[in-house]
C-alpha cells in the first residue's frame, strides 16, 4: 500500500486528482451569473473580446521623455492598442521619480532614468504627451507614492495642450497605501489613505473618465504573497481606500466605477484562473452589499494583468518566453481588461526593442491565431475551475475576517502583522525553491552552464541621462519665481494639516513650477513618518 | 535643505520578523542594506534569514544615502557589509560605497552585493574592491559558505 500523493495549490490548497458531478461550485447559480451579471464571476462582458479586444498595456519608459517617446512610437508602429484601437500607454518611471527624489538630490545619483523614465517637473510632461490627442489616448503613468504630483502635472500639461480635465483619459495607480509590502512607505498608513481618497475625490469632481486606483495585488505578490493573500489584501486595501472615500463625503456610485485592479498572473495555471474570477464576484458582493452601490458598473472589477515577474529567472532566459505565453493565454481565459506580456529579460533590466516587440506579439498571437477570445470565460463549467474558484474564495475570506479583527487593513499594516504574513511567505516559498520541492526550469532541475555570451542583448542608454536631467531640472528652477513656489508649497501643506481639499493646491504648485520633489517634500511634512531625504 | 533621514530606523521597527540567531556559529555581526526606492525586499529578506540561521546576526536597513549604511556599519562594529540590489545602478552604489568605507576606516571589512546583477558586471564590481558578487539565482548556502570561509573562527 501507498501513501497517496499529497495535491495542493501553489497557496496550499488542497486538490484532488479528479473531479466530478458532485464537485463543481457549491455555491448554486446565483454565484456564478452569466458574463455581464452580477456577481461578475464569468467576467465583464456577456460579448467576450468580441466588441474590442483587451489593451495591450506594455509598461515601458526609459531614461528622459526623449528616449520614452522613442519605445511608444516603436511599440505604436508593432501594434499596441487599447479599447478601439486607440493608443495606450503604460509609462514607468524610474525610482527616483517613483519616489518623488528629484534628480539633482544625492539619493538619485546612479538611478535617473534606469529602469523607467525620470520625471521631475512639468517641463518633462510636456515633452512626454505633447502632440498626442489625448482625448482619444490613455495615458497610464506608474508612479510610486507620488500619484497625487503626477497626476497634477498631466493635468496641467494637458491644460497647457488645451485639454480640460474633464476630456483626460488613462489610468493613475494610486498605490499609496502599497507601501507597506515594498518595506519603503514615505507616508504613514493613515496618511497614505487619507492621500489615496483625496486623488479620487478630485478625479470624481473632474475627471469622469479618469481611471483613478489601480488596487495592485501584483506588487502585493511580488512582495512575497501566494494568490490566496494578494487576493484578500487586495480587496482589504480596497475596502480600506473606499471607507476613507466614503469618510471624505462620497458617494460609492459615483467613485467606484472607476476602481480597478492590477493582478499578477502566476505560476499555477488553474488557481490563478480561479483567482481572478473569486475577485470578481468578491468586489461585486463587497460593493453592493457592505457599501450599498446600485449602479453595476460601481461592482465591476476591471482587471489589468501584469505577467508575473517573479516567475522570470535569470537562467536559460529564452524559457521566460515560454512562461509568459502560459500567462497571457490564462489571464485571457479569466476575461481580463489589459495585459502586459513580460519581456523574457525582464528578469535582468527593461527590454531591448526586439525583446519588447516579442512580448507584444505573444499577445498578439493569443488574440488572433488562438480563437480564445470569441467566447466569454470559456474555463467555466469545469468542475476543477469552480470548485477551486470557491475554494479560493473562502481561504481570502477567511483572511479578510481576521484582518477586519485586527481592526481593518490600515490597522493591520501598521502593527506590522500584513508585512510579516508577505515574510512567513516568502521565507517559505524560498526554502522550496533552495530545496528543490518547488521546481524552477533551469534554476533547480535541467541546469545548464551558459556561456556568457550566449545571454540576450542588454538594453543601452546614452550615459549622459543623469546629467541631462540634472541640468533641465536645474536651469527649471534657475528661471522660476521662488517666491511663488514658497507660498504654492505652503498652501499645499497648510491645506493636507487641516485634512482639506489637497489636489487644486497641489495643481498650483505644479503651475507656479514646484518641482515633484518639493512638492512631495511638503506633503511628506504632513503624512509621512517624519523624514524627508533632501 | 538638507535634512535627517531615519529610513533605518523604520525598517527595523519590525523586529518580529528578525529572529534570534539559532545556528552552531559565531555571531559574525552583518549590517544588510538595501536602498530605499529599490522596490521589494523579498530577496534581501530571505538572504538575511539564511545568515541568521547561520548564527549570525544581521541588522537590515533601508537607507536613502549611502552614508546610512556606512554609519549603520560603524555602529554595529559590522564584519560584513551587504548591500541587496534589485533595480539596477548597483555600480555607482558599490562605487560610492567603497569610498564612504574607505573614509569610515572599515575598508578591511567583507564586502559582499547580491540581487539582480548582470555577469558582465562582476568584474566591474571585484574591480571596485567588493568581494563577493552573487547575482540572480545564487543559492543562499553558497553566500553563507562565502561568509564563513572569511571568519572561519576555532571554537
Amino acid at each position: 500500500m501507498t501513501d497517496e500523493p499529497k495535491l495542493s495549490s501553489d497557496a496550499g490548497l488542497p486538490l484532488k486528482p479528479f473531479y466530478g458531478p458532485e464537485d463543481g461550485s457549491q455555491r448554486g447559480p446565483e454565484a456564478l451569473g452569466k458574463p455581464g451579471e452580477f456577481p461578475f464571476t464569468r467576467g465583464l462582458h456577456a460579448t467576450a473580446y468580441n466588441k474590442t479586444p483587451w489593451m495591450m498595456q506594455q509598461v515601458l519608459g526609459a531614461g528622459l521623455a526623449e528616449q520614452t517617446r522613442e519605445i511608444m512610437d516603436q511599440l505604436v508602429a508593432e501594434g499596441m492598442e487599447g479599447y478601439f484601437g486607440h493608443k495606450v500607454f503604460n509609462v514607468v518611471l524610474d525610482n527616483p521619480s517613483k519616489g518623488g527624489i528629484d534628480p539633482d538630490w544625492a539619493e538619485a545619483k546612479g538611478h535617473v532614468g534606469v529602469g523607467g523614465m525620470s520625471l521631475s517637473h512639468l517641463d518633462d510632461m510636456r515633452r512626454l504627451v505633447s502632440g498626442f490627442p489625448l482625448e482619444a489616448t490613455n495615458f497610464s503613468i506608474i508612479t510610486g507614492d507620488t500619484c497625487l504630483v503626477a497626476l497634477a502635472m498631466f493635468v496641467v500639461a494637458a491644460e497647457k495642450a488645451g485639454y480640460a480635465p474633464e476630456q483626460l483619459r488613462g489610468n493613475s495607480m494610486n498605490w499609496l497605501l502599497k507601501s507597506f509590502c515594498v518595506d519603503n512607505p514615505d507616508f504613514s498608513p493613515r496618511g497614505a489613505q487619507k492621500m489615496a481618497a483625496q486623488l479620487i475625490r478630485y478625479c470624481t469632481d473632474r475627471m469622469p473618465a479618469w481611471n483613478t486606483t489601480n488596487f495592485s495585488g501584483y506588487l502585493i505578490r511580488e512582495a512575497g504573497a501566494n494568490a490566496v493573500q494578494e487576493l484578500a489584501f487586495t480587496i482589504a486595501w480596497g475596502t480600506a481606500v473606499i471607507e476613507e472615500c466614503l469618510q471624505q463625503g462620497l458617494d460609492i456610485d459615483a467613485f467606484a466605477p472607476r476602481l480597478g485592479f492590477q493582478i499578477a498572473f502566476h505560476n499555477d495555471f488553474f488557481e490563478e484562473v480561479a483567482k481572478l474570477r473569486a475577485l470578481r464576484r468578491m468586489w461585486a458582493t463587497l460593493v453592493r452589499d457592505r457599501f450599498g452601490a446600485t449602479n453595476p458598473k460601481s461592482m465591476q472589477a476591471r482587471v489589468h494583468v501584469h505577467t508575473a515577474g517573479d516567475t522570470l529567472l535569470f537562467q536559460q532566459p529564452q524559457n521566460n518566453i515560454v512562461r509568459v505565453a502560459l500567462q497571457t493565454l490564462g489571464a485571457v481565459l479569466a476575461g481580463v481588461q489589459s495585459i502586459h506580456t513580460c519581456a523574457y529579460t525582464e528578469s535582468v533590466e527593461i527590454p531591448t526593442p526586439d525583446q519588447s516587440r516579442l512580448a507584444l506579439r505573444t499577445q498578439q498571437i493569443v488574440l488572433h491565431e488562438t480563437n480564445v477570445a470569441q467566447v466569454a470565460d470559456p474555463l467555466g463549467g469545469s468542475w476543477y475551475l469552480e470548485s477551486l474558484t470557491d475554494q479560493v474564495e473562502e481561504a481570502a475570506q477567511a483572511l479578510i475576517e481576521e484582518i477586519e479583527r485586527k481592526g481593518g487593513f490600515v490597522a493591520a499594516i501598521e502593527s506590522g502583522w500584513v508585512k510579516g504574513q508577505l515574510i512567513d511567505e516568502l521565507i517559505k516559498k524560498h526554502d522550496q525553491i533552495d530545496s528543490g520541492e518547488l521546481v524552477r526550469v533551469g534554476l533547480n532541475r535541467y541546469e545548464t552552464e551558459e556561456a556568457a555570451e550566449s545571454r540576450p542583448a542588454r538594453f543601452t542608454m546614452p550615459p549622459e541621462i543623469e546629467q541631462e536631467a540634472i541640468r533641465r531640472i536645474t536651469e527649471w528652477r534657475r528661471d522660476r519665481d521662488q517666491s511663488a513656489v514658497e507660498s504654492a508649497l505652503e498652501a499645499v501643506r497648510a491645506e493636507a494639516a487641516k485634512d482639506g481639499y489637497l489636489m487644486p493646491l497641489v495643481l498650483d504648485a505644479v503651475r507656479a513650477k514646484a518641482t515633484q520633489g518639493e512638492i512631495m517634500n511638503a506633503l511628506k511634512d504632513v503624512y509621512g513618518w517624519g523624514f524627508v531625504t533632501n | 535643505m538638507p535634512r535627517e533621514s531615519l529610513a533605518g530606523e523604520v525598517t527595523r521597527g519590525h523586529p518580529l520578523h528578525t529572529p534570534e540567531p539559532s545556528g552552531e556559529s559565531e555571531h559574525v555581526r552583518v549590517v544588510l542594506g538595501k536602498k530605499r526606492f529599490d522596490a521589494h525586499d523579498v530577496g534581501a529578506r530571505y538572504i538575511m534569514r539564511k545568515l541568521v540561521d547561520a548564527g549570525m546576526e544581521v541588522v537590515f536597513i533601508r537607507f536613502a544615502l549611502i552614508g546610512e549604511l556606512v554609519d549603520a556599519a560603524v555602529q554595529e562594529d559590522a564584519e560584513v557589509i551587504g548591500l541587496s540590489v534589485l533595480t539596477g545602478g548597483h555600480l555607482v552604489l558599490a562605487a560610492d560605497l567603497m569610498e564612504a568605507l574607505r573614509e569610515a576606516g572599515l575598508d578591511d571589512r567583507l564586502v559582499v552585493i547580491g540581487g539582480v546583477i548582470a555577469d558582465e558586471d562582476h568584474a566591474k564590481l571585484h574591480s571596485l574592491g567588493v568581494d563577493g558578487v552573487f547575482g540572480p539565482g545564487s543559492k543562499p548556502d553558497a553566500i553563507v559558505a562565502f561568509i564563513n570561509d572569511r571568519f572561519a573562527r576555532a571554537s
